[in-house]
């Protein structure tokens, strides 16, 4: 929010008077207000850590803003990323261009277990492999922007970016009235339209049915999964409402059976099909790939497209824009070593008090170290861990990432925020005007990922 | 609609409809408790407990019955499939699965009530709490089914229905059943007053206690009680009226006509006997035998219900 040690940005002038009149008393209630309007509508999740009451995620009043000008770029630069993603999945799916032109090792590629060789030599339609990317950015300074990492498989989180607006809305409406702030709510319409433009070839319905497959009541999400399928109007199955006949998918309904063309799939690889990947799971739809290939149905994101946003790969996405695209990347990558090659690994080793090493398959904040925030002994383990797999960790600096302006005990203080905005491609690409804004609460801390005390903001796009 | 949208949209106002019963029993146990215990009556929360068919469980857990214990057990044991928590909580997990297909509304209503029941359970209750307690818990069931009002009238909603019917059905008929045999007095009390109070208690158990004073005149009697309950087709909660409303939201399902009719024709008989008995006839048959014949009948239609249109 601040341009330099107290000077406010021009386009925060407007929540900095509104932060002015608002008294503890009413930042206080409306806390609470927000708190139970979570939990009312049920937008909890639950951590590794399990415990019997659900949690909801922190939310803080103080909306994130960026300018129309700001986003115009970070629009341009993710939609070109997620382009280039899916092309990369194209291509080492199919011919192997890259591969080929010595820009990528063959090894990183084919050895990954997110790697998945039943995909080889079939193109799903529109060779659109992941039609939902969620991209995660950090900012650095004025106009430094950095991709932290890339979500090709099933990126949640847009259920917050929706219901964060919808609570500011209702609590602060005087705000969205003296603010130009584009609007977010058409996104489930948006994806309802990217889904059934990725119809299989052997679909015939013009309006072709699309359900949403859950792993169930357990999972994380399911309240993300719940509500997007609620806002586009279509089933939300688990694998056991689905079954195969002949060349087809059918849902078991009250009617009967009914053919199913789109399944936007919550679900990991190894769950879709028992046939194909884990034989030992219980849950899945034995026979799906088998439909899928025949283009009786189309699944979205395609098995096998978790490859794409490998932290491995992550490394190449600049060299593939320009590979695939013909294009300079318009967002940067985040400086990164991978620990797999002898010299870079002997760098990371030297050097780890200043850099972060994360493990290549970690997610949620979990399983890295923050070279200057850790202690010796800390430090001790993860060179050893290093040493002995190498090639299951990769190391970054530690970035700064920007502060924005957060209520702590009702008053206002700096905090550490990253971004992640959603972005469609079907017939079209488009991203989300806005997206999850992720803030650590904790003073001082890096760490945003809910489950290590992370909260939430509202993130305006302003119109132009 | 998913088959297993149905079935969780049937089982959760079966579940809400069994947390209202379960806690105007425990008001019946209240109100008994209330007044001196006369002689060859047996203990009022041992019928309580015997007529939310929980007896069983209940002395697997205690040696003695107290009423402490007896409205720990019925409203907030995780250990009692009918509690009003476990009703309430399984209500809510299937809510959870199937909010995408009933109002924005009747899921506040369900999740509310879930909310606030943890608090309960957390802070637990002292003694005078319990009329509280179970008037909370009618206020929760009345407001999910107020906003059941604004679904469409779609197959959904007549699952719904289906599933409250079913469930009432059930409970009345067993409550019916209980006042006979484990409230009955030794023989040379029945008719008496002790035994009018007790069915009156039966009344307020079904929430038609000032009902039935509008809907006949005069003394309370056994005859005239059984023909209320039994049936009466102006009482929502006889026997009668809860057939008449299965057969009403069973035809007026869309999908299959072919599983519909199935289902039809199996309930069909029970539909017409019911609208032309005499009560006098089945007080001459032998109430608990028809009561009994009844139950058997509503478990079939719900295994056929379970059957076609859920597998």
């Amino acid at each position: 929010m601040y341009q330099s040690e107290s000077v406010i940005r021009n386009h925060y002038n407007n929540i900095n008077d509104w932060l002015d009149q608002m008294t503890s008393k009413v930042i206080f209630e409306k806390n609470a207000e927000a708190e139970t309007h979570f939990r009312n509508i049920g937008i909890t999740f639950s951590t590794n850590n399990e415990t019997a009451r659900e949690r909801i995620i922190p939310f803080d009043l103080i909306p994130r803003i960026f300018t129309y000008t700001e986003w115009l770029r970070l629009e341009r630069g993710v939609i070109q990323r997620a382009k280039a993603l899916n092309a990369f999945l194209a291509d080492i799916y199919n011919q192997g261009e890259i591969i080929k032109a010595n820009i990528i090792p063959k090894e990183i590629i084919y050895k990954k277990k997110s790697f998945e060789p039943s995909m080889f030599g079939f193109s799903p339609p529109r060779d659109i492999y992941s039609p939902i990317i969620g991209i995660d950015l950090v900012r650095t300074g004025p106009n430094d922007y950095f991709v932290l990492e890339d979500n090709c498989r099933t990126p949640s989180g847009v259920s917050y970016m929706l219901e964060n607006r919808e609570i500011m809305m209702r609590m602060f409406p005087d705000l969205f009235h003296n603010n130009r702030v584009t609007p977010i709510d058409d996104y489930p319409t948006r994806l309802l339209q990217t889904l059934m433009s990725l119809a299989p070839i052997k679909c015939e319905n013009p309006e072709p049915v699309c359900v949403l497959l859950t792993p169930g009541p357990l999972n994380s999400a399911y309240y993300e999964h719940s509500f997007l399928s609620d806002q586009m109007g279509i089933e939300m199955v688990e694998s056991t409402d689905l079954f195969v006949e002949g060349k087809y998918l059918y849902m078991k309904t009250v009617d009967g059976p009914r053919r199913v063309d789109v399944v936007y799939r919550r679900i990991d690889d190894d769950f879709l099909d028992p046939l194909c990947f884990n034989p030992q799971s219980v849950i899945g739809i034995p026979g799906i790939m088998d439909v899928y290939r025949t283009g009786g149905v189309n699944i979205c994101s395609a098995p096998g497209a978790g490859i794409a946003d490998d932290k491995a790969i992550y490394i190449y996405v600049p060299e593939m824009i320009k590979f695939y695209l013909g294009e300079q990347p318009i967002l940067d990558n985040v400086e990164t070593w991978n620990c797999e090659k002898e010299q870079e690994l002997k760098y990371v080793l030297d050097n780890i008090n200043e850099l972060v090493v994360k493990e290549v398959d970690g997610s949620g904040g979990y399983g890295m170290l923050i070279g200057p925030k850790s202690s010796k002994s800390s430090i001790d383990e993860f060179k050893t861990k290093l040493s002995t797999n190498p090639k299951g960790y990769i190391a970054q600096p530690l970035l700064d990432l920007s502060f924005s302006p957060t209520l702590i005990k009702n008053e206002v203080k700096g905090r550490r925020v990253d971004l992640r905005p959603f972005c469609l491609i079907g017939e079209q690409a488009q991203l989300s005007s806005g997206g999850l804004t992720r803030v650590a609460m904790n003073e001082g801390s890096f760490v945003v990922n809910s489950s290590q005390g992370g909260g939430v903001k509202d993130t305006w796009v302003l119109a132009e | 609609m998913l088959s297993r949208t149905a079935e969780y949209l049937y089982w959760i106002s079966r579940y809400m409809e069994r947390a209202e019963t379960t806690a105007r029993l425990l008001d019946v146990g209240y109100r008994m408790s209330l007044f001196p215990n006369p002689s060859g009556y047996n203990n009022e929360w041992e019928s309580v407990l015997s007529a939310a068919g929980a007896i069983e469980g209940y002395k697997n857990k205690y040696d003695t019955i107290e009423q402490k214990n007896v409205e720990d057990y019925l409203f907030f044991d995780e250990s009692n499939p009918s509690s009003v928590y476990n009703c309430i909580l399984n209500a809510r997990n299937n809510a959870l699965v199937v909010r995408t297909s009933f109002t924005p509304e009747s899921w506040l209503a369900i999740n509310k009530t879930y909310q606030e029941i943890l608090n309960l359970k957390e802070k637990k209750f002292i003694k005078s709490d319990l009329p509280d307690l179970t008037e909370w818990t009618i206020e929760q069931v009345n407001l999910f089914r107020g906003s059941l009002s604004s679904l469409l009238r779609n197959d959904g909603y007549n699952f719904l229905f289906l599933g409250l019917f079913i469930e009432r059905a059930d409970n009345s008929a067993r409550l019916l059943d209980v006042k006979y045999f484990v409230l009955l007095p030794k023989p040379q009390y029945v008719g008496g007053n002790i035994d009018n109070m007790q069915w009156s208690i039966l009344l307020r158990s079904l929430s038609s206690f000032r009902a039935f004073r509008w809907a006949y005149d005069g003394n309370i009697t056994a005859t005239k009680i059984a023909d209320f309950l039994v049936l009466n087709n102006n009482c929502p909660r006889s026997l009668s009226f809860c057939i008449q409303n299965i057969v009403k939201h069973l035809t007026n399902l869309t999908c299959s006509p072919e599983k519909v009719g199935r289902i039809y024709n199996n309930l069909k008989d029970l539909n017409t006997k019911i609208q032309e008995e005499k009560i006098e006839t089945i007080v001459e048959y032998g109430l608990h035998q028809f009561v009994t014949q009844f139950i058997r009948k509503i478990s079939s239609v719900d295994n056929e219900i379970h059957k076609e249109f859920f597998n």
